[in-house]
């Protein structure tokens, strides 16, 4: 009965979105405040019954209830209960069920939150939010329902696909859809604003929390993703342009964009038509990501033989939603009036550039990913674009923009000096080159290129120290009035330097790592030693053991250096029963924040076995640029210094959700 | 009945919360824009923070001062002009109908739709506990156990045969030979035993099933099946004259009813120096082909099925849509030792069927399975 009241929960949360999809709207249309408020109390309902849905489904996968198909497709009684608990959302039903359930979650929290909107902005926004709710609800109970049930029951799950029992990816997938599904309140109020036909500064001050909130769980899924990559299959990449990857890369790209657009139109009322747009653009191809990844847009068309609703629903959601979007902003966006104007060099004129850069290469990455795919489905021919293509295109486009990147936050607003900022940050140049020189050097091999990428990466760091710096004033002021004013700082401020050292650390870790890193792949025998990286890694032999659903050859190595061992690790291969399907468990040994990585290969006829050692020198660093962004996207999201008065007819404590980055 | 009591309650709930806003008395909406008129008064006190910290000049602060300032007065003429007519209490009253019908209209009728009512939940732990005469429950159950007493020779004893009968092979000779390790052997699971591994290469008695039924026939001597698949060994190997000696010295000891003497005397008329030529292993050439191989020397024969393997693989290089071709093709170069083609077959295979779909993934383990060099096909 708790599998039939969730079903039943989420058909009744179809019939809240579609009242909620029209009523607030004729409201807002009417100035009706009661049908406004409707809006606030619907997004509530929204998500308690797609909660309640949601656990319910839960419950089956927790409690092996195979007369669920879903539970039965996915599951085995013999998974460890945290992956019985992550297969919910690994495969197509369930995550598009976790789909739903973060965007009534968002709608929920701009209710909440939104105390301070415009009342008809507020109802606009939230009834957009709800038409997605139909469409998602609808697509999930017509054609991707995870309450079908089975008769008769069979005794035991067909297991969750083996790559997918990881904890990595039992917390990946939330924190993508936290942020593909949190781009869709700035995509939300643009639409509302353009129903409105109200856009202004304000505007931007209430779209900016969320965007930067979707920021960075999309820049934590994204870095989670290729760690996982990383440490899972066993081919010691990071990042493979692989369409599934462009896809969450599109989004941060252009939401990159947006919340440096937001910024500009929030201080100066500027780029307004164009911060709409980036909002439409940037949860356009979160919804586009959101199929790639899961049912693969073009699979999807692919199989319209075997089940062509699924395929024609998909393309009749993105054209409704994209299509409507854009066409709403063709008929509204001429009628907005333009705002304030500025000097080319000024620091609206750097976010300019700033977000010409992040869309064409944006752009870039959009045509590597689809190109491929609409040419297959055209004419079935089928060709590769690698990492060739994109590490000329998008990594050309990138390295303008890393050098830029310390320049803005120095830049005055309207007109700026950039002679002066250049003055200012020569020192951080100067450092980050001596930096990059030493440290090539130190390392003593690979391309004259790299130096100039290590430096890009440390000036980045060294310039948001310098901003840092020159705003609380150290060098004109005594240290002690320095430091007040550095801590006086907006919290803000530190965010945006958090923010760019997190990417010239993770720089340093992209270009440290392609150029010093070493590979070998070695056929090994039980006893024999091979170097990498300074390290003697030794072969100590096989053994073979059992998990809880999988059988698994495991390869032990004793690492020394200098003779004396410093650490040993087991790498495996596994292979799960149920599916009969092998998995690599790499072994990986963390020095500092370089890797070992041994994978093992196919054994030999001879007893040995093919194993591939792969050096990676600073390879963390990729990663930890990634949690330092993080971090200033929520130190920046938790300055309350601006907590904007609502409106005073209202008695209730004031609660406004605004953040506000640096200025 | 107490489903649909709470299907009641719960769309009545929500209609009463949806209804509040509707219920109250009818008011304007804030036609004043005071939220924005807000945001700009608190960039004001922004500016005068940063002039006091000394982030901004004199000139910028005023610059920007002025600049909110008419944002401001926009806003309040805006405000003062944009009052919309106010709604009738009419609307609402509509407002509240559609709350009302929508709700239970739309939420039964999609339900009775696409919804099992009074299918009751049924959690594994619940299943097993009373698990009745279902087989595939009973199986689980011994699985579970024997998952934690690996050691219980009698529960793989009993569920070997089980899963031979339900075709679960690898299973089965596992269950086998675990049964064999912590029991002993006797002619039942070593019949067993031989049955699966034939059952498992195509009706082949391997050398290890007749390994085998060696050590079944000789515990129980009298046991007509091990004999029988024995007999059956010596007509694969092609020694005709023993097998038909073997089948009629077993049809001599067969009680007049056994209901296997049909059968045994058809391999005894097959065996017969007048009778129809040994059928080979069952496998994809046409009856012409297996005639043709009866009269050559292996020889010629592995020249035959490299032709007829050759021959496939040009078809598939015009057709490159067949997937049960692909599996045949890899699999054969993989037989016939030629680890190149099949690696090189294996590549051409995964640009039509990519390695990350079902039928590439199968054509990857099927790949690994036959040793073949995967990573470098799949690069």
């Amino acid at each position: 009965m708790i599998v039939e009241i969730g079903h039943y929960a989420l058909v009744l949360a179809l019939a809240v979105a579609l009242i909620n999809s029209v009523l607030p709207v004729i409201g807002a249309r009417r100035n009706d405040a009661g049908m406004m408020e409707l809006a606030t109390t619907g997004a509530y309902a929204l998500f308690v019954l797609v909660l309640l849905s949601f656990l319910s489904l839960v419950w089956a996968y927790e409690a092996s209830d195979f007369s669920v198909k879903n539970v039965w497709e996915n599951s085995h009684s013999a998974m460890p209960a945290i992956f019985r608990f992550s297969a919910v959302w690994g495969n197509h039903e369930g995550s598009m069920m976790l789909w739903l359930l973060i965007l009534t979650f968002f709608s929920a929290l701009v209710a909440l939150f939104g105390r301070n909107l415009p009342e008809s902005l507020k109802a606009n926004a939230l009834a957009v939010q709800s038409w997605m709710g139909v469409a998602f609800a609808l697509f999930i109970l017509l054609t991707s329902n995870p309450f079908i049930r089975l008769s008769p029951v069979p005794a035991e799950g067909e297991d969750l696909n083996p790559i997918l029992q990881d904890v990595g990816l039992a917390i990946h997938p939330p924190l993508l859809y936290l942020g593909y599904v949190g781009f869709s309140v700035s995509f939300s109020f643009a639409i509302a604003a353009l129903l409105d036909g109200r856009l202004d500064a304000a505007w931007a001050r209430w779209v900016r929390p969320w965007t930067l909130a979707a920021w960075t769980f999309l820049t934590a899924g994204i870095a989670m993703g290729s760690y996982w990559a990383y440490y899972e299959l066993g081919w010691g990449g990071w990042w493979f342009w692989d369409p599934v990857e462009n896809a969450s890369l599109m989004p941060w790209l252009a939401g990159t964009a947006l919340l440096h657009s937001a910024l500009v139109m929030e201080k100066r009322e500027a780029l307004k038509i164009w911060t709409v747009l980036l909002s439409i653009v940037t949860f356009s191809l979160s919804l586009l990501g959101t199929f790639l990844v899961r049912s693969g847009v073009l699979t999807s068309v692919h199989s319209f033989t075997t089940d062509p609703t699924r395929g024609v629903f998909i393309l009749g959601i993105l054209m409704l939603f994209i299509g409507g979007a854009f066409a709403l902003f063709a008929w509204r966006a001429p009628l907005l009036k333009a705002g304030g104007l500025f000097a080319p060099i000024s620091r609206e004129g750097s976010l300019v550039l700033n977000n010409l850069i992040l869309t064409v290469s944006m752009g870039s990455v959009l045509i590597g990913t689809l190109y491929p795919l609409v040419l297959e489905t055209l004419t079935g021919e089928k060709i590769s674009v690698g990492a060739p293509f994109f590490n000329l295109t998008f990594g050309l486009l990138m390295v303008p923009l890393l050098i830029a990147v310390p320049f803005g936050p120095l830049l005055a607003w309207k007109r700026g000096d950039l002679l002066g900022a250049l003055q200012r940050l020569y020192v951080a140049a100067g450092l980050a080159l001596v930096a990059g020189l030493v440290f090539f050097y130190a390392k003593n091999g690979g391309p004259v290129l790299a130096v100039l990428g290590l430096a890009a990466g440390f000036f980045l760091v060294f310039g948001a120290l310098a901003d840092l710096w020159y705003r609380a004033g150290f060098g004109k002021v005594s240290v002690s009035t320095g430091w007040k004013r550095l801590t006086g700082l907006p919290r803000s401020a530190f965010g945006t330097a958090l923010g760019h050292a997190g990417l010239g650390i993770t720089v340093l870790g992209i270009v440290a790592v392609t150029t010093f890193e070493t590979e070998n792949v070695v056929e090994m025998t039980q006893g024999q030693t091979v170097q990498a990286g300074g390290f003697a890694v030794k072969f100590d032999g096989m053994r073979a053991t059992k998990g809880p659903n999988f059988t698994e050859e495991q390869g032990h190595f004793s690492i020394s250096r200098d003779g004396v061992q410093v650490a040993d690790t087991w790498s495996s291969k596994r292979l799960y029963t149920a599916r009969r399907m092998p998995t690599t468990e790499a072994g990986i040994v963390t020095f500092g924040t370089s890797q070992l990585y041994i994978s093992l290969g196919d054994p030999m006829s001879n007893g040995g076995i093919v194993v591939r050692i792969w050096w990676k020198p600073y390879v963390l660093l990729i990663w930890g640029g990634a949690l330092v962004m993080m971090a200033g996207g929520f130190v920046s999201l938790s300055d309350r210094r601006l907590r904007v008065g609502a409106p005073a007819r209202r008695a209730k404590p004031v609660k406004a959700y605004a953040a506000e980055a640096a200025e | 009945m107490l489903f649909w009591i709470i299907v009641a309650i719960l769309t009545a709930a929500v209609a009463v919360f949806l209804l509040k806003p509707l219920m109250r008395p009818g008011r304007e909406g804030d036609a004043a824009r005071t939220g924005e008129a807000a945001v700009y008064k608190d960039q004001l006190r922004e500016i005068d923070r940063d002039l006091a910290g000394g982030l901004i000049g004199e000139v910028e602060a005023d610059n920007a001062r002025a600049e909110i300032g008419r944002r401001l007065i926009a806003v309040s003429a805006t405000g003062a002009a944009d009052g919309r007519r106010a709604s009738g209490a009419t609307l609402r009253k509509i407002a509240a109908g559609i709350v009302i019908v929508v709700l239970p209209a739309t939420g039964l009728c999609l339900y009775l739709l696409t919804g099992s009512p009074g299918t009751p939940d049924q959690p594994l732990a619940a299943r097993l506990e009373n698990p009745g005469n279902n087989l595939d429950l009973l199986v689980a159950k011994a699985e579970r156990h024997l998952a934690e007493n690996p050691n219980d020779g009698k529960g793989w004893d009993i569920l070997a045969p089980i899963y031979y009968r339900g075709g679960r092979l690898g299973d089965a000779e596992l269950a086998y030979r675990n049964a064999i390790r912590f029991l002993g052997v006797n002619a039942e699971r070593a019949t067993g035993l031989g049955e699966t591994i034939m059952a498992g290469n195509q009706g082949i008695v391997t050398e290890d099933a007749r390994l085998a039924f060696e050590e079944a026939a000789r515990r129980e001597p009298k046991s007509p099946r091990p004999r029988f698949y024995l007999a059956l060994a010596m007509e694969q190997a092609g020694r005709r004259d023993e097998a038909k000696a073997a089948f009629e010295a077993l049809e001599k000891d067969s009680p007049a009813d056994a209901p296997w003497l049909p059968l045994l005397r058809e391999h005894i008329a097959k065996n017969s120096s007048d009778g129809p030529p040994v059928a080979s292993a069952p496998g994809n050439p046409t009856e012409a082909d297996v005639k043709a191989a009866e009269g050559m020397t292996s020889g010629d024969r592995q020249e035959m099925i490299r032709g007829m393997v050759a021959s496939l693989d040009a078809r598939l290089k015009e057709d490159p849509n067949n997937f049960e071709g692909w599996m045949r093709l890899v699999r054969s170069y993989a037989v016939l030792g030629e680890k190149d083609k099949a690696v090189a077959a294996l590549k051409v295979a995964l640009t039509t069927f990519p390695a990350d779909g079902t039928e590439g993934r199968q054509l990857v383990a099927m790949a690994k399975q036959a040793g073949l060099d995967v990573e470098g096909a799949m690069k």
